[in-house]
């Protein structure tokens, strides 16, 4: 005869095993993205593509590029960063979910959303240091770049990277990004790429899969 | 009818605060009908720099920000998901409570929020660039060196954030043997069976209600979860803060390597002005 089971135990194991702390999946590749700071133009096509492929209204951008001035006559500078999701290795977003709408996928590390479960609390907007996630105001919930999973799926690159017309972004094994040994146009023979540039929340923090070819003034 | 009154006297506040001498301006009359301008006047307003930011008050922010308060979460998603039905692995614990709640007002006004914490908007927001969210992207932005924000977020979450959603620094522990996780059991999760004599000066910053913090560490069963809570139980990041070493009575002599670089007081613009915690000489 089976053993009846004690509820109050099974729900004191529930409660002991859902209590544990969160573990950060490990892919078997991490895609990022690459920016050559230096090279851009500024022209954000990118952001345009992003917005197009994503359907998105005024307000939310899942892809950003910053501009960056300053200095005094003569020594002056401009420059430009561009971020959209880091698809972080250990992704600050992921655990403050509540309804399990962000994952992390194992195959190629993207950071993936699903924001038809999302009920707008807008804790992965905050947790996020880099400013990934996007609050929508028409529908009351966040959506965020997945680096246009279904491209990468169909053996593509996402939108921003096609749009680029200098050729200064683009994605790759984030490892080999880092160490100059993956073929791309946008990383100069004598470039070598960073992972952080001047005022990027620290990397440490959740460890961003994006490298840059920083500008001499935003190196840090 | 209460409402506009209420909205009238933030508002009469708000512009008295700015003209004795606060360092907040108050912004040019606006033309009725031109929003755009009035946009970005509000958008330009003297509230969103340094240094008039560092005064403002709540009530100042929330006179064009009240969606921070007034904003609630969707009660079911655009897929069906029922918040009231969904809870995160981290909001299992004893100290979780209450309905799901958006992050502002989880952080500003639910009953644990205003027991332990007293969050000012301030608290955590220094600052910004209104065009691209980046120092040194116009004339009048902050500088580069400026770090009271980071690029594409309006707060520096390495300073504001990371102090209760960084991983617990268990390693440099002494007794600890492995993650609170695995040795709470050991200590019948009560972190004070060893901090009642050690780093006995702590939570003296006018953003913590010190004096709750410690009442509610001492409940027994629970205290351990709500130190946790804050100490390494929802660690978003994977680094940990390097608190300050505020003195403690009986503080040994002598630093330890890991704390060789720690500050001695917690930062200036939190401190509060008692016995206690008067910085110490570095």
């Amino acid at each position: 005869m089976a053993k009846k089971l004690d509820m109050k135990e099974v729900k004191t194991a529930l409660q002991r095993k859902v209590a544990q702390t969160y573990e950060p999946v490990k892919p078997a590749v991490q895609l990022g993205f690459v920016h050559n700071n230096v090279d851009c133009i500024g022209c954000r096509a990118c952001e345009i593509a992003c917005k197009d492929k994503n359907g998105l209204g005024p307000g939310p951008r899942f892809r950003r590029v910053m501009y960056v001035e300053g200095g005094h006559y003569p020594d002056v500078f401009a420059y430009k960063v561009n971020m959209s999701c880091n698809h972080c290795a250990e992704p600050a977003c992921l655990p403050t979910c509540p309804t399990g709408a962000i994952w992390k996928r194992e195959s190629d590390g993207i950071v993936d959303i699903d924001s038809t479960l999302c009920i707008g609390c807008r804790k992965c907007e905050a947790a996020c240091p880099y400013g990934a996630p996007q609050w929508d105001p028409a529908e009351q919930i966040v959506k965020k770049c997945n680096m246009c999973v279904d491209e990468i799926e169909a053996g593509r690159k996402p939108y921003c990277v096609m749009a680029c017309m200098m050729r200064v972004l683009d994605i790759g094994p984030i490892d080999k990004l880092w160490d100059g040994t993956h073929a791309t146009k946008a990383i100069g023979p004598n470039d070598k790429p960073v992972r952080q540039v001047k005022n990027m929340a620290n990397p440490e923090l959740t460890k961003p899969s994006i490298a840059f070819v920083p500008h001499s003034k935003g190196k840090v | 009818m209460l409402r506009w009154i209420l909205v009238a006297a933030v508002i009469a506040a708000s512009v008295w605060a700015a003209m004795s001498g606060t360092g907040v301006q108050t912004l040019p009359q606006a033309n009725a009908g031109d929003h755009a301008g009035q946009h970005l006047r509000a958008i330009y307003s003297p509230l969103h720099f340094k240094p008039a930011i560092a005064s403002a008050t709540d009530a100042q922010c929330l006179v064009c920000h009240r969606e921070v308060l007034e904003d609630k979460v969707r009660a079911i998603s655009p897929a069906g998901v029922k918040a009231a039905e969904s809870k995160a692995w981290y909001q299992q614990i004893s100290t979780y409570q209450g309905e799901q709640d958006t992050f502002h007002r989880r952080h500003l006004v639910t009953p644990m929020a205003r027991q332990l914490m007293n969050l000012k908007c301030n608290t955590c927001h220094e600052g910004h660039d209104p065009r691209d969210e980046a120092q040194g992207s116009s004339a009048t932005s902050a500088p580069q060196s400026d770090n009271g924000f980071t690029l594409r977020k309006q707060v520096n979450p390495e300073t504001s954030c990371l102090k209760c959603h960084g991983q617990m620094n268990w390693p440099v522990m002494i007794g600890l043997t492995g993650p609170w996780t695995q040795v709470r059991d050991t200590f019948q999760n009560n972190c004070l069976s060893c901090h009642s004599a050690i780093r006995t000066n702590r939570h003296q910053v006018d953003y913590l209600n010190a004096e709750a913090i410690e009442k509610a560490a001492g409940v027994e069963k629970t205290g351990g979860d709500v130190c946790y809570g804050c100490h390494g139980g929802r660690p978003w990041y994977r680094i940990s803060y390097p608190y300050a070493r505020n003195p403690w009575p009986g503080m040994p002599e002598g630093t330890p390597e890991w704390a060789r670089l720690r500050p001695r007081h917690s930062e200036m613009r939190f401190l509060i002005q008692s016995a206690t915690s008067k910085p110490a000489e570095h």
